[in-house]
């Protein structure tokens, strides 16, 4: 186990290195002079010069490279030209926002998916398993933003339940969590409509197999059957589902995030790119980089924790 | 303790075990013989309640005083691991990959007996020792991949036997092991059974194994018992052309070293369940057919030396 997290850390980081060179590459070496870019083309030569050397982008590039990446681990991404203020202060206050909407809902969407998925496995070939099976379809073929829409117009305009909008901050717990409902619901429907697909169809693979008949013979329930001996074992395949998915939402979080006015990293990349600033670009999408890869680090040590028979293999 | 009377396990019309009577009692050892597909384990799932959905059970099933055919699924519940318990053909597969032994064999003890974790500890090192497990504090934490084939079987014994049943149903425990284990595991099953006052059915198409194992045996074809009596009495003189077909093509070490001759075999193959005869079922391939044996299904009687057999050659008292 101990050589196992070693060989998955250093990929970790040889990733994460991979990572930035892309990032930057893309944001510095394509073609286009992003002076022009924040200035627009009727700018002066020198006013893009004053501003090309402001950013230090009259430096060579591999130098840029690095500085970059030095700054960045000091936690220092430059200053954002749109706000004027440090890059790293505007993510800092916006993390919390999209972190929490992203673990709301993740955690709504594993649920609810492993509830049906489960439920549709067990009721297999029977009215329970084509209702989910049906619920699923249409969850899936919902674009998340005119679901979003939808909940607005009847949670917020019509039932005046929740709010439409708006995010409160964490100092106001009880309105806070209220705020982040229905930007909630909007992730997760689609998401845990996939992921019970996933959860149903690895359920049957497992239920089939003999050691569940063992269980069955051994007196259990079976609901004790199917949640602790069925689905343990059907869990690789949702892990590796949620690894994908928790990518996906936290991408997701920039339409939701949108539709909801809720000021989080979402937003703000949406912002930036409007406003043509590019050093809060290039932090924010290192960021989601770097979310996405840890994501599917974790779904790897997942794996070995969850079957022991892959222990003595990655040895 | 378990009755069976008249009991069959229909597919719509067709049926895998048809009007079966069996009476199980403490201390009894049964042997179940036949090829794959004869309704051997049909039979044995079905006094599990465990007949898979597509199936219905029809008959009667009484397991003390109380008819459990229609039963619901709770009623099942509560009486498997306590009155039945069941171990299956593939050791492998037939324990949960993920769990350590210890926490399998634990389970039922602290789910149906409520004892607590060191209360269970204490009771699976009992178990384990009682089944033959070498090292039972070592083994607990060990992972069914980490266990040979016999050693693998001893653990489903012990999952078993844990709940203390009145019944073990063992459905071809010694298929998937090899000779030698297999003989190990079929001495231990007879000594439980002994020492526990359990009654063991015993589903094997092994005849050394089952006449090594068992006092009583039936024979089964095509859902039906087609031969009933003392093991020793069956195997040494059996009836039905059925079992002497089976007894006759049984490999011997003897014969095929030194003479090579060719194995008897019965011919054909069992036909699928919706080709079966309707009368005798094992007409068709049977070697001393009567013109009836196709369209009327024969009597069970009792043969002078005690057994019951189903075939209409007997139906004049003696072997004609």
């Amino acid at each position: 186990m101990g050589y196992f997290l070693f060989r998955r850390t250093v990929g970790l980081f040889l990733t994460l290195f991979a990572v930035s060179i892309v990032v930057f590459a893309s944001m510095n070496v394509l073609p286009g002079d992003p002076a022009i870019t924040i200035l627009g083309i009727e700018s002066t030569e020198d006013a893009r010069a004053v501003l090309r050397e402001q950013l230090g982008l009259d430096e060579p590039v591999l130098g840029q490279y690095f500085a970059w990446i030095f700054n960045a681990l000091q936690g220092d991404f430059g200053v954002s030209y749109s706000y004027g203020v440090p890059v790293s202060e505007l993510i800092g206050e916006r993390i919390p926002m999209t972190l929490s909407l992203a673990f709301s809902g993740m955690a709504l969407t594993t649920t609810l998916a492993l509830f049906l998925g489960i439920s549709a496995a067990s009721y297999h070939k029977k009215p329970g398993d084509w209702g989910v099976m049906l619920l699923s379809q249409l969850g899936i073929a919902i674009p998340a933003f005119w679901l979003s829409m939808l909940l607005v117009l009847l949670f917020a305009v019509k039932l005046r339940w929740l709010p439409p909008g708006g995010f409160p901050g964490w100092d106001e717990p009880l309105s806070a969590m209220r705020s982040l409902i229905l930007p909630t619901v909007a992730l997760a429907l689609v998401q845990s409509a996939v992921l019970a697909r996933v959860t149903r169809s690895s359920a049957l693979e497992v239920i089939r197999l003999d050691f569940v008949r063992t269980a069955r013979a051994s007196g259990f329930s079976k609901s004790r059957v199917l949640w602790r001996h069925v689905l343990p074992n059907a869990l690789i395949p949702i892990v590796t589902i949620v690894g994908l998915q928790f990518a996906a939402l936290v991408s997701g979080t920039i339409v939701i995030e949108n539709v909801f006015y809720l000021p989080g990293l979402g937003r703000l990349i949406f912002q930036s790119i409007s406003n043509r600033d590019l050093f809060t670009v290039q932090a924010l999408v290192m960021m989601f980089a770097i979310i996405v890869v840890l994501a599917n680090f974790l779904v790897d040590i997942a794996y070995v924790l969850i079957d022991p028979r892959l222990k003595g293999r990655s040895n | 303790m378990i009755e069976l009377k008249n009991m069959s396990v229909n597919l719509g019309i067709f049926s895998a075990v048809r009007g079966v009577d069996l009476v199980i009692k403490p201390g009894d050892r049964i042997g179940v013989v036949g090829e794959s597909g004869c309704g051997k384990s049909m039979l044995a799932l079905s006094i599990m309640g465990m007949v898979p959905d597509a199936l219905s059970t029809v008959g009667s099933l009484i397991v003390d005083g109380q008819e459990l055919i229609d039963a619901p699924e709770s009623t099942w519940t509560a009486h498997r691991a306590r009155t039945m318990s069941m171990i299956f053909q593939e050791p492998m597969a037939a324990l949960n990959p993920l769990r350590r032994i210890g926490d399998i064999v634990a389970e039922p003890l602290l789910v149906h007996d409520g004892l607590g974790k060191s209360a269970a500890r204490a009771r699976v090192i009992d178990l384990f020792t009682e089944v033959g497990i070498p090292q039972p504090e070592l083994r607990l934490r060990q992972y069914p991949h980490e266990l040979s084939g016999g050693q693998r079987q001893r653990v489903l014994i012990a999952l078993a036997l844990a709940c203390n049943p009145r019944l073990l149903i063992a459905d071809e425990p010694t298929t998937a092991l090899d000779a030698n284990v297999a003989l190990r595991i079929t001495d231990l099953l007879v000594e439980l059974a002994q020492e526990r006052n359990m009654a063991l059915l015993f589903i094997s198409h092994d005849l050394g194994a089952v006449s090594r194992a068992t006092r009583d045996i039936l024979v089964m074809y095509g859902g039906d018992i087609v031969e009933r009596g003392t093991t020793q009495q069956v195997l040494q003189e059996p009836a039905h052309p059925y079992t002497q077909g089976l007894i006759a093509a049984r490999p011997q070490i003897s014969q095929t070293a030194t003479r090579r001759k060719r194995l008897p075999t019965i011919a054909g193959s069992v036909p699928a369940l919706i080709n079966l005869p309707k009368g005798c079922r094992f007409s068709g391939r049977c070697p001393r057919e009567l013109a009836k044996c196709a369209s009327t299904r024969p009597r069970a009687v009792t043969t002078d030396q005690g057994s019951t057999v189903m075939c209409h050659l007997f139906e004049g008292g003696t072997a004609q």
